[in-house]
């Protein structure tokens, strides 16, 4: 507990030393964007009605003009009230399969990492070397179509494609921990395993796995755009960023506000999240040396 | 090395690997082989049958039929008024129970290999289509007992029941070569001497005797067939040498293949707005017509809550038929019933569902589940290859949520949807479908969407399993008597029309385009003499490619753009 | 330990874990509702043809001995029929995965290259506009899935600027070469027929490009900041001192460092991309595996499922161990770390 605490004290330096990297404080805005906007949706959106079961055919395929900013789609419904409403679904994705396989991942490695060259240890990772193998699109992909089609089993796809790899870091991490010195007192005065797991391993670890989830978080809500681009994930009426490029796509050249606005959109969170991110690590890792 | 000597070096590699890139582009960019001015080079384009089956006991989809209808003839063919006409078939008669038919053949005509066709090879190919049971065989398994050869240009075929729409239902047997098939028999299931009975090598050959034959058939992308220049129609001068039938891909694709004049006529699933995109083009036209198929949602009555009768007849009234013929599909018209207006044995006294929110609202307060509407939302599929039923569907979800219904969507290939039909727990509640028919009669629809037997396919997604109607399409359909047979049809579409177990959208208008400038399509000439009857209602007929005519001189002034 | 006992016992992981994923594989095309032979057959055939289909198909036998018969087809190479192509699996991979080759043998070019290229610049120049550019388009790159990349490529050089096709591997008309490798590129350039290769090539570009940005970008992050970390370590300003060239220093010494953590994530990512070609595959019609392994996927085709997916594990498998190897050989650390 120690160490964390000593981590803790200097958040203070942490967050001016984030400051003075612009990128990540670009990051940073850019995700608050998205946050704002997906939480206040129903009230920033020009027709909130459009995220909904709206179908106006008057109104279709109308290109960007100052009524509609990102034009109209062929159903006639608002897109840029659509892209708000879809960062929400993304946010879900993104943060609810962190949540998700962050705990489990860790749990699993230091499990593993801890009884580190015994047989527990070996199966544990063979395991996840087998998910590891897997290219992680095609099997989220298997899963996800494995029933009705929807946010919840798409996060359920992407996390099962996705925990090996924070077993596997806090697995390399426990074991190259696991042998020092201060481990070995604390077995020696008869500490029990758990408390050695989690009151001395674990916070060590923390630095990296925390820097992997703020990455992170970007190339999940990228696979969740990728499955709804395929059609799984959510379903009509609500609006999904990779369902509503994918639709769109048919209708190239004419009506590329349909595809390229939602597309930008990915991009945007995406990217946010990554310049986030990639602050966030340098944050933790000088922090931490 | 110093800097100077390494930047003039990279510098001239850099402009040798240019000119070597531009030397390959000039020199020897690769131009089609130049078309002889009397024959053409044509692409046609199909529906996203993913694969497509060219064995004829197989193939039932469209782009099968395409090909089918190309690649093989049938004793008859059908005409765009709903009858038949002689084809290698000269003439046949009929017993007077109906029974037994006896027809003669046309002597003279060979297959693409060289074969004579004689009374043998009907022989063969019913025999055939009846044991694989695929494709077409639900059409005669019902009633064939038996087919003979009595002569070798005479064959009888004996029916265990009698079959109304026999003869008019013959096209879908296509005639293939005994001996070829058999020459390529590998070791299969259905027996010793049978083998696989040839499906393997079927897969991508033909053993037909009409006017094209394949060339290449490649299982993802297209088929592949040129001209039997042998073939006993005969041949106008500017028919086609080379027919391609290739898989729909993005709409956005197919307009640029359009519009680069690769693509003479398109399938019927573009989304509207392509339509009109093409329609913009210089030398195209796009044609509507009515082709006998309907669009429809159908019902899961053995699935809660469009199990109770009241709840599917207030989704009936909630519906907004009208936007559906406005927006989505112009040129349809509303469904009266479960038969296309335009098929024999059509009962026009039927009063469609037409949209009242009134009428509506009092059928779902009737129903069991008009306290627990959120308990139970309506499930419903459309079919992710054809883009335009997203609207349809959405249409659907807005339109029950005024009477308080709640519809979830779900887009799914039609591979997929194929296999939720298989059971009545997959099937969702509501599948968006279009059915076509088989024979040009009310029958080909009924039987093929309420009988029982139909129950589990993709074309009876409400599981009906009704006995009494099971019995009335029966009767019907051993009827002889033209008359008396379509009077039953009358009976039998009241009483579903009752049953609601659909929801009849709308009697399709198919639209297709086509290169005006330089292609006369017969089924496009006939539209534009606003003929009633313009094509067969049989899927694949308006492909015939041998009555087209292209003017490859024609097509090259547009693209030079003159 | 000395590189062949790694090389080994590399290898014995390998198996096992190919093992692993084929059952894991198994197991999902197993779950999937519905019954295949139904599905295969269609509605209207009788009950006696789908039971001879299921028992082709081994579906009567209990789960432990379809696997067992599976797994002994996969090593025959009898991977059993397609449903939706209703042959063999085999012959479908076969038609397809050239296609897809020679696509990823672009991207992976274009990423090396490009990447390391890109890579380079930017640390040579570093904290410059052109570095900034550099970065900027990086962070793009990473964050742009291969679809989005996949339609702003087709709208620029497809539509506004009209210089390169955006669908099918040939122009209409042309006829491929014939048939050596199966890839159209490298059998063209075997026949000589310099026009063939240059449109097929033409083909390959944009979807090769759509799939290689995002790793591009990514290798070039890496790449440049492993070298800008250890440009200011000791040795380095040592060779300084002794006027060793500042592009030599780049290229030979701390290029060859940087190379490690780069080609970790290349191979990775490469191996990976044989999955993410799907999504480039569907936008650009292209004709190949992953679209073909995505259709079944979706179409539940449970045998081209299993083989397609299986085929791809191996792959990646088969990657994975190439890029060790080569760090191993670039950096003799690793492998003598090993011995735990």
């Amino acid at each position: 507990m120690k160490t964390f605490n000593r981590a803790m004290d200097s958040t203070g330096n942490a967050i001016y030393k984030f400051s003075r990297n612009k990128v990540s404080v670009v990051g940073f805005f850019m995700v608050l964007l998205v946050v704002v906007v997906a939480i206040f949706a129903p009230v920033l959106a020009p027709y909130p009605k459009s995220a909904g079961a709206l179908i106006d055919f008057d109104n279709a395929s109308k290109a960007p003009s100052l009524t509609h900013l990102f034009g109209t789609d062929i159903e006639g419904r608002d897109i840029l009230s659509r892209v708000m409403f879809a960062f929400r679904g993304a946010l879900v994705m993104g943060l609810g399969v962190i949540a998700m396989i962050v705990p489990l991942g860790v749990l699993v490695g230091l499990f593993a990492g801890y009884y580190y060259g015994t047989f527990i240890d070996t199966i544990i990772m063979r395991v996840t070397d087998i998910f590891v193998t897997l290219p992680a699109l095609l099997l989220a992909l298997a899963v996800a179509s494995l029933g009705r089609p929807s946010l919840f089993h798409s996060m359920m796809a992407v996390a099962f494609a996705w925990w090996p790899y924070y077993a596997r870091l806090t697995y390399s991490q426990t074991s190259s921990i696991r042998n020092e010195t201060f481990i070995k007192a604390s077995e020696t005065i008869g500490a029990g395993k758990r408390h050695i797991m989690f009151a001395e391993i674990l916070p060590n670890c923390l630095a990296p796995i925390f820097t992997k989830m703020a990455l992170e978080i970007g190339w999940v809500i990228l696979m969740g755009a990728t499955l709804s681009f395929v059609g799984l994930g959510e379903q009509p009426p609500t609006a999904a960023l990779g369902t509503m490029v994918s639709d769109g796509a048919q209708y190239l050249p004419a009506q590329w506000w349909i595809s390229v606005f939602p597309a930008l959109a990915i991009a945007f969170i995406v990217l946010g999240f990554n310049l986030l991110g990639d602050g966030i690590k340098n944050m933790v890792s000088t922090e931490v040396l | 090395m110093n800097r100077t000597f390494r930047a003039i070096v990279v510098l001239l590699v850099a402009m040798l690997f240019v000119s070597v890139l531009a030397g390959c582009k000039t020199a020897a960019a690769p131009t089609p082989a130049p078309t002889p001015a009397n024959t053409t080079n044509y692409v046609f384009h199909t529906t996203e049958d993913w694969p497509t089956y060219i064995d004829p006991a197989v193939g039932n989809d469209f782009s099968d039929s395409i090909a089918l209808v190309n690649l093989y003839d049938s004793l008859v063919f059908p005409t765009p008024e709903g009858t038949v006409k002689p084809w290698l078939a000269l003439k046949w008669t009929a017993s007077k129970d109906g029974l037994v038919y006896t027809f003669t053949l046309r002597q003279g005509v060979k297959f693409h290999n060289g074969d004579p066709f004689t009374a043998n090879d009907v022989v063969f190919s019913m025999d055939r289509l009846l044991t694989i049971g695929q494709g077409f065989a639900y059409i005669f398994k019902p009633y064939i007992k038996s087919t003979k050869a009595t002569g070798t240009y005479t064959v009888v075929f004996t029916l265990k029941k009698s079959f109304g729409p026999f003869v008019s239902a013959l096209p879908r047997l296509y005639i293939a070569d005994k001996k070829q098939v058999m020459a390529h028999i590998k070791t299969g299931t259905y027996g010793k001497a049978l083998g696989d009975y040839g499906a393997n090598w079927l897969l991508a050959h033909d053993a037909g005797s009409g006017p094209y034959t394949v060339k290449e058939m490649s299982m993802e992308d297209h088929l592949i067939a040129t001209k039997f220049s042998g073939f006993w129609g005969g041949w106008n001068a500017n028919a086609p040498q080379t027919f391609e039938e290739s898989a729909t891909s993005q709409p956005s694709s197919e307009l640029t293949a359009f519009a680069k004049r690769n693509l003479d006529i398109t399938d019927e699933l573009l989304p509207l707005e392509t339509y009109q995109a093409i329609a913009k083009l210089k030398g195209a036209t796009v044609v509507t017509y009515l082709n006998g198929h309907n669009l429809n949602i159908m019902l899961n009555t053995k699935k809660a809550p469009t199990d109770d009768v009241h709840f599917r007849k207030a989704l009936a009234y909630a519906f907004d038929y009208n936007t559906v013929i406005k927006s989505i599909y112009p040129g349809s018209s509303v469904c009266k019933g479960p038969v296309p207006a335009n098929l024999l044995g059509h009962d026009p006294k039927i009063v469609g569902y037409t949209k009242n929110l009134e009428k509506a609202k009092a059928e779902l307060a009737l129903s069991k589940y008009a306290k627990q509407l959120n308990q139970y939302p309506v499930t419903m599929s459309w079919c992710a290859e054809a883009p335009a039923e997203e609207k349809v569907a959405l249409l659907f979800q807005a339109d029950c949520a005024q009477i308080g219904v709640k519809v979830q969507i779900t887009k799914k290939p039609f591979g997929s949807m194929i296999a939720d039909a298989t059971t009545i727990k997959t099937t969702p509640n509501a599948s968006v479908v279009f059915v076509g028919v088989d024979y040009p009669e009310a029958g080909a629809m009924l039987a093929i969407r309420y009988a029982s037997t139909s129950a589990g396919s993709w074309e009876q997604c409400e599981w009906l399993q009704n006995s009494s109607i099971d019995k009335m399409i029966s009767d019907a359909l051993g009827t002889i008597d033209q008359a008396a047979r379509v009077k039953k049809y009358y009976a039998i579409q009241e009483k579903i029309v009752d049953l609601c177990p659909t929801i009849w959208v709308m009697d399709q208008a198919e639209q297709r385009a086509y290169q005006s400038a330089y292609i006369d399509w017969p089924v496009a000439n006939a539209v534009k003499l606003h003929k009633t009857a313009v094509c067969s209602v049989l899927m694949g007929y308006c492909m015939y490619v041998h009555d087209i005519k292209a003017y490859p001189t024609n097509r090259v002034n547009l693209l030079s753009g003159s | 330990m000395s590189l062949p006992s790694w090389l080994a016992k590399r290898l014995g992981e390998a198996v096992i874990v190919l093992i692993g994923l084929s059952i894991v594989l198994f197991c999902i095309t197993r779950i999937l509702p519905g019954d295949p032979a139904r599905i295969a057959l269609g509605p209207r055939v009788d009950e006696a043809a789908i039971q001879a289909l299921r028992k082709q198909m081994n579906l009567d036998k209990p789960l432990i001995t379809q696997y067992f018969l599976w797994m002994k087809g996969l090593l025959t190479g009898d991977l059993g029929i397609s449903l939706l192509s209703r042959r063999p699996v085999v012959t479908d991979i076969k038609e397809y995965f050239p296609s897809t080759l020679e696509m990823i043998i672009l991207a992976v070019i274009v990423q090396f290259v490009g990447g390391l290229g890109l890579g380079l610049l930017s640390a040579k120049y570093v904290d410059t506009w052109l570095d900034g550019i550099v970065r900027i388009f990086a962070y793009l790159g990473i964050a742009t899935p291969a679809f989005v990349w996949g339609i702003l490529l087709i709208l620029i050089f497809g539509y506004w600027l009209p210089i390169l096709p955006i669908s099918g591997r040939l122009t209409e008309g042309l006829v491929p070469p014939a048939h050596i490798t199966g890839m159209y590129t490298w059998d063209s350039l075997l026949h000589g027929q310099l026009g063939l290769f240059w449109d097929s090539l033409k083909h390959l570009i944009l979807p090769g490009f759509a799939l290689a940005m995002g790793v591009m970008a990514q290798a070039a992050r890496i790449f440049r900041s492993s070298i800008v970390d250890d440009m200011e370590a000791d040795h380095v300003y040592a060779m300084r001192a002794y006027g060793v060239p500042e592009n030599r220093i780049l290229t030979k010494y701390l290029g060859r460092l940087a190379l490690i953590p780069a080609i970790s994530v290349m191979s990775l990512d490469a191996g990976s991309q044989f999955a993410n070609a799907f999504i480039v595959e569907s936008v650009f019609n292209f004709p190949g595996l992953s679209r073909l392994g995505m259709q079944a996927i979706l179409n539940k085709d449970l045998n081209a499922m299993g083989g397609i997916l299986m085929l791809i594990g191996g792959i990646f498998v088969l990657i994975i161990i190439l890029s060790d190897v080569i760090v191993a050989y670039l950096d003799p650390r690793t492998r003598l770390q090993q011995s735990g």
